[in-house]
């Protein structure tokens, strides 16, 4: 969906009677906004990254500087770990999960929509919200430790372990998506043509034989794209850990991810802004790699 | 592509290179002449106080616009999260309100990009009006002069839990009084409630350090030394106490906010706090209240630690007189001791400590409180360094925690934090 | 697949509740908790789901801390103006990706994939800037005009007309009506389901966010209801009952406007989002 490329059916037919000046002026308003509150700014990180810049003081420029330097920060190789098992950590669950669900849904019968519609709250509600409703679900004395204590099991440091801390952030992070990536799937599974599912049974396919040689082949390029659009959130994650580890980023620092280092060594008025800078470029080349590494998945896996 | 690869990038680098090169260039910082008429329309920014205090500062800004007639302040509030990104984008974009409430910390960088107006050059006759140490909280060292009119002070006692003291075998009548039997104590607390119930909350922070009598800066103020026996002691105890749970387990990743509920909820045995707390306890907590039990903070220097807030004017300010003006009167005797009444915080003019007010007890625990904190306030110290950045403070927490988690010797992880700050100070420029 | 075994249909429900119970629950934990009392126990083992003494207390205590209707209005305002600009610019941007042929189109393309890309919280400052420079800072118009055309949605209104099938649009065009016409005429009233995912993720992202106006603006009469929350949570982070309602009212009319466009949606989906 994402990738830049048109498919071939719109060459089909060629549209000539268009005045000339048009598709500029559709595109202009979008291109204007993207390029002078996004892309411009942008680009000044990326000149900033070559230099020392700090918040109040213009820098000078570096060279491969605030690059070298990263390469010896124990901080951003902490942030790349915790990014990259954000990935490892979040994806698989949200390409799998979300298809469950689907499945789950995706028959009428009576209040499913009710269901469909009550299963994309998370969604809708900001990220602040559910960081507050989660601190407090999983606090020391909140209610999942309360449950936890009433059948036995004891109160458990969800907030204050280090790996616990992270988990529990991804799990946030799966349970805001759920919904989000069904509704996608719900829309692909619509496309898989019943004959194939009932032919299969016809066969004498189980359930789960059926979820991997009917349903899964057909929402594959499906999958691909929640692949690339979770992965790239996923490696830009900031928020959840952020509301949850606090921002000096959880015990000793140790859940810091990239962008919490982005933010922390960049902002406030004695922020170095050119090395936080660099640590931006990082980010922007992984996701860039990233996407481009799903999305080549995806055209293989198309042909 | 129609447009050459080329040509495209050297026209983001024309575009951008003004951007990058922009910044607020301290030395256009204006003059420091702040004679002439007071008029004008100026903005004054404060932080986090519209919630409780409206009616104060309306009624405050009401009053000197009727002595200075020709002035109008706008005054505007900042919520607590995101002050100092707020404060940045305005410093870097030049759209710092005339008078700011700062703290200490948030003066140096802006002093030295030139925003902060020297008061010692500006607004020298008022300084006798204040404290001595107050007025002196807001220098810089390697720069002479001073950014920020004193405004509050705060402190306050330690706050304990007298049947969790008694639980464990202790007199609740006989809270700590130094750090040895403060250590000594937690590990009773955590020894005899199986861990259960921890004594602090907090992983000791650069005030912690100042407070147990450790150096924190070379004298000339360009390099930290908190990393000396002292301060390798003080973290070392403290490991002591997390290993025993005496520190709550926790505490590496707590908020001031955390700790206070976890006092509240009755799971830690000792919080600091104010007397604004007590108020808290009494609404939120009643079954704690009874309990409570109030002490002295504990320090090895003799002075108690307190926080300091400012106000500060803007350099480029195009009304320096009425913005001076302001910032005097907001921070003057008695507009500060009717703010005082307001509010548990403490004035910090000349005198004003002398106040019945601040001296005399009536027999509520509010009022102990008050004259405690009050009286302890007449030598109590800033600890945190005026250039201890935000950058800093979690270089040092982080090592803290690797120390208590044993990944670290206290020595190495204080090592390690030292050259950290150093390296961020240098950096600052 | 008519028939559906009693079984089958009881494990449905089952997992349906199951799933049900995971996604509201937490909001609904939430609602309980605003509604106790100062009196009610909120850290009691077993919890207590039900408040025994519902009380509105804690919300008229929020609206006494701040001006809550105010900050609503305001994020309101906000929340509007970036559905219509986000629906009305991505609308034609997407259009002009997906249907019109010209030089450059590839590049148009790349720079709002590329942007969709970019970590915002490195360039705030820079944003900031720039709005100053063109005199917007404390403005309304200054906290919707960066995410007034969100890149993610251009991609979006872009699949959707992509996914259109080819043929209306050359009837038309055989007819004689322009590009103008077979915009307005064909091509949008066939992806009202994908405005309607454009229109909520935008309301969504004005409404939620908090950094962006509490940079841009420094008035307080001008603040959004986030910067309220933060207010809330600054001043009485202690009380969990306070900070309940304050996030019970700054989700509430996000589900209300959802529940309201829930039918468009969620055909919108399925049309923009999947290849087709």
């Amino acid at each position: 969906m994402l990738m830049p490329s048109t498919g071939p059916r719109t060459r089909t037919v060629r549209v000539r009677r268009q005045l000339p000046t048009s598709p500029w002026l559709f595109a202009a308003p979008g291109l204007l906004v993207i390029g002078a509150f996004i892309l411009y700014p942008f680009m000044s990180t990326l000149v900033n990254a070559f230099t020392d810049r700090r918040t109040l003081i213009p820098g000078e420029f570096v060279g491969l500087a605030n690059f070298r330097e990263l390469l010896h920060d124990d901080m951003f190789w902490t942030g790349l770990r915790n990014s990259a098992l954000y990935v490892l950590g979040v994806v698989p669950a949200l390409v799998i999960l979300p298809l469950l669900l689907a499945l789950l849904v995706q028959k009428n019968i009576p209040g499913i929509t009710f269901f469909r519609s009550a299963f994309y709250t998370p969604v809708v509600a900001s990220i602040v919200v559910v960081g507050l409703i989660w601190v407090w679900l999983l606090d020391e004395r909140g209610l999942v430790n309360a449950l936890l204590e009433t059948i036995g099991v004891g109160r458990v440091g969800f907030l204050s372990d280090q790996w616990l801390l992270l988990m529990s952030a991804m799990a946030v992070t799966v349970w805001k998506g759920l919904g989000y990536y069904m509704i996608i799937y719900l829309a692909a599974l619509a496309n898989v043509p019943r004959e194939l599912h009932e032919a299969a049974a016809v066969d004498g396919a189980g359930a789960v034989r059926r979820f991997f040689t009917v349903t899964v082949p057909a929402v594959r390029s499906t999958m691909a794209l929640v692949g690339a659009l979770s992965s790239v959130a996923a490696f830009k994650v900031f928020s959840e850990v952020y509301l949850m580890a606090g921002p000096s980023g959880g015990p000793a620092g140790e859940d810091t991810t990239l962008v919490i280092l982005v933010q922390r060594t960049g902002t406030g008025l004695t922020g170095r802004v050119g090395y936080a800078s660099a640590i931006s470029v990082v980010v922007f080349v992984v996701t860039v790699a990233l996407m481009l590494l799903v999305l080549r998945a995806d055209r293989r896996s198309e042909v | 592509m129609p447009v050459s690869r080329r040509a495209l990038v050297a026209a983001a680098v024309c575009l951008v290179l003004p951007l990058s090169a922009c910044g607020s260039g301290g030395d256009d910082g204006g003059s420091t002449d702040a004679s002439g008429k007071v008029e004008g329309d100026i903005t004054f920014q404060t932080w986090n106080l519209r919630a409780n205090f409206k009616p104060y500062f309306e009624g405050l800004i009401a009053d000197f616009e009727k002595k200075y007639p020709g002035t109008q302040v706008k005054w505007v509030d900042q919520p607590a999260e995101g002050y100092a990104d707020k404060i940045s984008a305005d410093a870097a974009g030049g759209t710092l309100p005339d008078v700011v409430n700062v703290s200490p910390d948030l003066v140096a960088p802006l002093a030295k990009a030139g925003l902060a107006l020297d008061l010692d050059k500006a607004a020298g006759q008022y300084k006798k009006e204040y404290l001595e140490g107050a007025w002196a909280s807001h220098r810089i060292p390697g720069m002479t002069g001073t950014y920020a009119f004193p405004w509050y002070l705060n402190t306050g006692p330690l706050f304990y839990n007298k049947s969790l003291f008694k639980k464990a075998g202790l007199d609740p009548d006989q809270p700590p009084r130094t750090y040895d039997e403060l250590f000594a104590d937690a590990l009773r607390i955590a020894r005899n409630s199986d861990g259960e119930v921890s004594t602090l909350a907090n992983v000791p922070t650069v005030e912690d350090f100042g407070r147990y009598g450790v150096e924190l800066m070379n004298p000339a103020g360009t390099a930290f030394a908190f990393n000396d026996t002292k301060g390798v002691q003080l973290l070392t105890k403290y490991k002591e106490l997390y290993d025993a749970k005496a520190l709550d387990p926790q505490a590496l990743t707590a908020t001031p906010e955390s700790s206070g509920k976890k006092f509240l909820t009755e799971a830690v045995a000792m919080n600091p706090g104010s007397a604004l707390d007590l108020g808290n306890f009494k609404k939120q907590a009643p079954s704690l209240y009874k309990n409570i039990g109030i002490t002295d903070q504990i320090t090895s220097t003799g002075h108690v630690n307190m926080y300091v807030m400012g106000v500060m004017v803007n350099a480029q300010s195009k009304r320096k007189p009425a913005a001076v003006a302001f910032a005097h009167y907001v921070t003057d005797a008695a507009h500060q001791m009717s703010f005082a009444k307001q509010v548990a915080i403490f004035p910090s003019t000349a005198g004003s400590l002398d106040d019945p007010y601040f001296t005399k007890e009536d027999g509520t625990d509010e009022t102990r409180v008050r004259v405690a904190a009050a009286k302890s306030l007449k030598n109590a110290v800033n600890y945190t360094p005026v250039l201890f950045s935000e950058q800093m403070k979690t270089a040092l927490r982080n090592e803290v925690a690797k120390a208590l988690q044993g990944k670290e010797s206290p020595k190495e992880a204080l090592d390690n934090a030292v050259k950290a700050c150093d390296t961020l100070l240098r950096q600052q420029g | 697949m008519t028939r559906v075994r009693t079984g089958e249909l009881v494990l449905r429900y089952v997992l349906l509740l199951a799933v049900l119970a995971l996604t509201v629950g937490p909001f609904l934990w939430q609602l309980s908790t605003s509604l106790k009392g100062p009196t009610e126990d909120i850290y009691s083992s077993p919890p207590a789901f039900l408040p025994q003494h519902p009380t509105l207390h804690n919300y008229a205590r929020v609206s006494e801390t701040i001006p809550v209707w105010d900050y609503a209005f305001n994020s309101l305002k906000v929340a509007t103006a970036n559905v219509v600009t986000n629906c009305v610019g991505a609308a034609l941007a997407g259009y002009a990706l997906a249907r019109l042929r010209y030089r450059g189109r590839r590049v148009a393309t790349l720079a709002f994939v590329l942007a969709m890309l970019v970590p915002v919280e490195g360039i705030v400052i820079a944003q900031f800037t720039t709005m100053r420079e063109l005199g917007l800072n404390n403005t309304l118009l200054g906290v919707v005009l960066p995410g007034c055309i969100g890149a993610m949605n251009v991609l979006l209104m872009r699949n959707a007309f992509l996914n259109l099938p080819y043929e209306i649009e050359e009837a038309a065009y055989v007819d004689g009506a322009n590009v103008w016409q077979r915009f307005l005429r064909i091509a949008v009233p066939s992806v009202k389901g994908t405005l309607a995912v454009v229109a909520i993720f935008a309301f969504m992202g004005a409404w939620d966010d908090f950094l962006w106006p509490l940079i841009v603006l420094s008035d307080p009469s001008k603040f959004t209801l986030t910067i309220g929350l933060n207010y809330l949570h600054g001043t009485f982070a202690n009380d969990e009952r306070l900070v309940a309602a304050g996030t019970v009212i700054a989700v509430a009319p996000l589900i209300a406007l959802f529940a309201c466009l829930q039918r468009y949606f969620f055909r919108g989906v399925g049309e923009g989002a999947v290849k087709g």
